[in-house]
């Protein structure tokens, strides 16, 4: 995976996302959305078969749009934790 | 708080009753299971004798849909793997043979006839047939199975099927309804039934949440309401027999894992620039 920015200012990041698809974009933005001081938070294929995706994040100060992506992703994981977690107990019963 | 229930599980199927995920996470998993956990499928065929009635490619494609028994611990995915090498090494590669020809009365060549290196990994069945050959015609090749993504071709898929549905929430108000009977008939999945005068919810997890028993009330309005849980899920899983399912969606966690923490440091990246 490797992030290219396509625009940075204090409240606005836009990143191209080489080797993500919408497996991983939807759940950042929905999991950015959950965030009160996240103002838009959106993705974009543009092209089906040829195109990273785009996300952008704009953020209401003093939140800073990576610390928002970087909230979004701890929160993932820790869900992804825990289901992991489930899924070993529910396996090893 | 997370909770996961069997509902069904045997060699090849698993129905999960996920609770406490949202619809990104699970459907995240959904497509992960489809698109990234690997699994073995012949990539590449070296026909040395064909007088078949099919073409060299036909036969390769045909190959190549054949699930195999995929052992995920001893080999590697071409990319990851140290050779380097294009055709591949006794660690990213699995080589068949097969050779069959008809004498005197048309034999019909099946996957069983794959002879395979490795005992472990085999077709998942005997029984899928290749080609069909006529008297005096001739089949022999080599074919390679490799570890492959189901995003780049739909042979490394390692399930049939991967959904999830919301859990159905059924409502019945005892108050208004008359028990006449007209909800449980028209259930197609037979999720209704009438007993002791009274009408219960007897097969939750079949409902298809297509509301005709709310059509089909007589109450004015309906007595009986179908709804959906927000946070549970039915996750089912069909695996084609490359692996268990309990693999399959353990490996789908392990690589969601690696993409967030890949993504967190690539982030971080972005930060210090
Ligand atoms: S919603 Fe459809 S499947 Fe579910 S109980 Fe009603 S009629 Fe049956
Ligand atoms: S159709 Fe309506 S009134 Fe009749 S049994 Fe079903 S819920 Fe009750
Ligand atoms: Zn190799």
């Amino acid at each position: 995976m490797k992030i290219k920015v396509l625009k940075r200012t204090e409240n606005e990041l836009k990143i191209e996302v080489e080797g993500a698809g919408h497996t991983l974009c939807n759940l950042l933005q929905k999991k950015l959305l959950e965030n009160e001081n996240v103002d838009v938070a959106g993705y974009d294929i543009p092209h089906p078969l040829t195109s990273n995706p785009i996300i952008y994040v704009r953020t209401k100060s003093p939140l800073k749009p990576e610390d928002a992506l970087l909230d979004a992703v701890e929160r993932a994981k820790e869900m992804n934790k825990e289901f992991g977690e489930a899924l070993k107990r529910l396996l090893q019963a | 708080m997370l909770e996961l229930k069997t509902l069904e599980s045997d060699e090849t199927n698993l129905r999960l009753l996920v609770t406490g995920v949202d619809t990104p996470y699970i459907n995240a998993i959904r497509r992960i299971v489809l698109t990234e956990v690997p699994c073995m499928a012949i990539d590449e065929v070296v026909i040395i004798e064909n007088s078949s009635v099919l073409h060299d490619e036909i036969i390769a494609h045909r190959l190549g849909l054949i699930p195999i028994k995929t052992d995920l611990d001893g080999y590697n995915l071409p990319e990851e793997c140290s050779c380097r090498s294009e055709f591949g090494c006794n660690l990213c590669r699995v080589t068949f043979t097969l050779d069959r020809e008809a004498k005197d009365e048309p034999v019909t060549v099946y996957s069983g006839d794959l002879v395979s290196e490795n005992p472990n990994i085999a077709p998942v069945s005997d029984k899928i047939p290749i080609v069909k050959l006529g008297r005096g015609q001739k089949l022999k090749l080599e074919a390679y199975a490799r570890l492959g993504r189901g995003k780049n071709h739909a042979k490394w898929q390692p399930v049939s099927l991967s959904a999830h549905k919301h859990l159905p929430k059924i409502r019945i108000d005892a108050e208004k309804c008359n028990a006449c009977g007209k909800c449980v008939e028209t259930c197609p999945r037979k999720v209704l039934a009438k007993s002791k005068g009274k009408v219960e919810v007897v097969d939750l997890y079949a409902c298809t949440m297509c509301r005709d028993c709310v059509d089909a009330c007589p109450e004015e309005p309906s007595a009986i309401e179908v709804n959906w849980e927000k946070n549970a899920f039915i996750f089912i899983l069909e695996s084609t027999g490359a692996l268990p399912p309990e693999r399959i969606i353990t490996e789908a966690v392990k690589i969601l894992d690696r993409q967030l923490k890949e993504f967190t440091d690539q982030i971080a990246e972005v930060q210090k620039a």
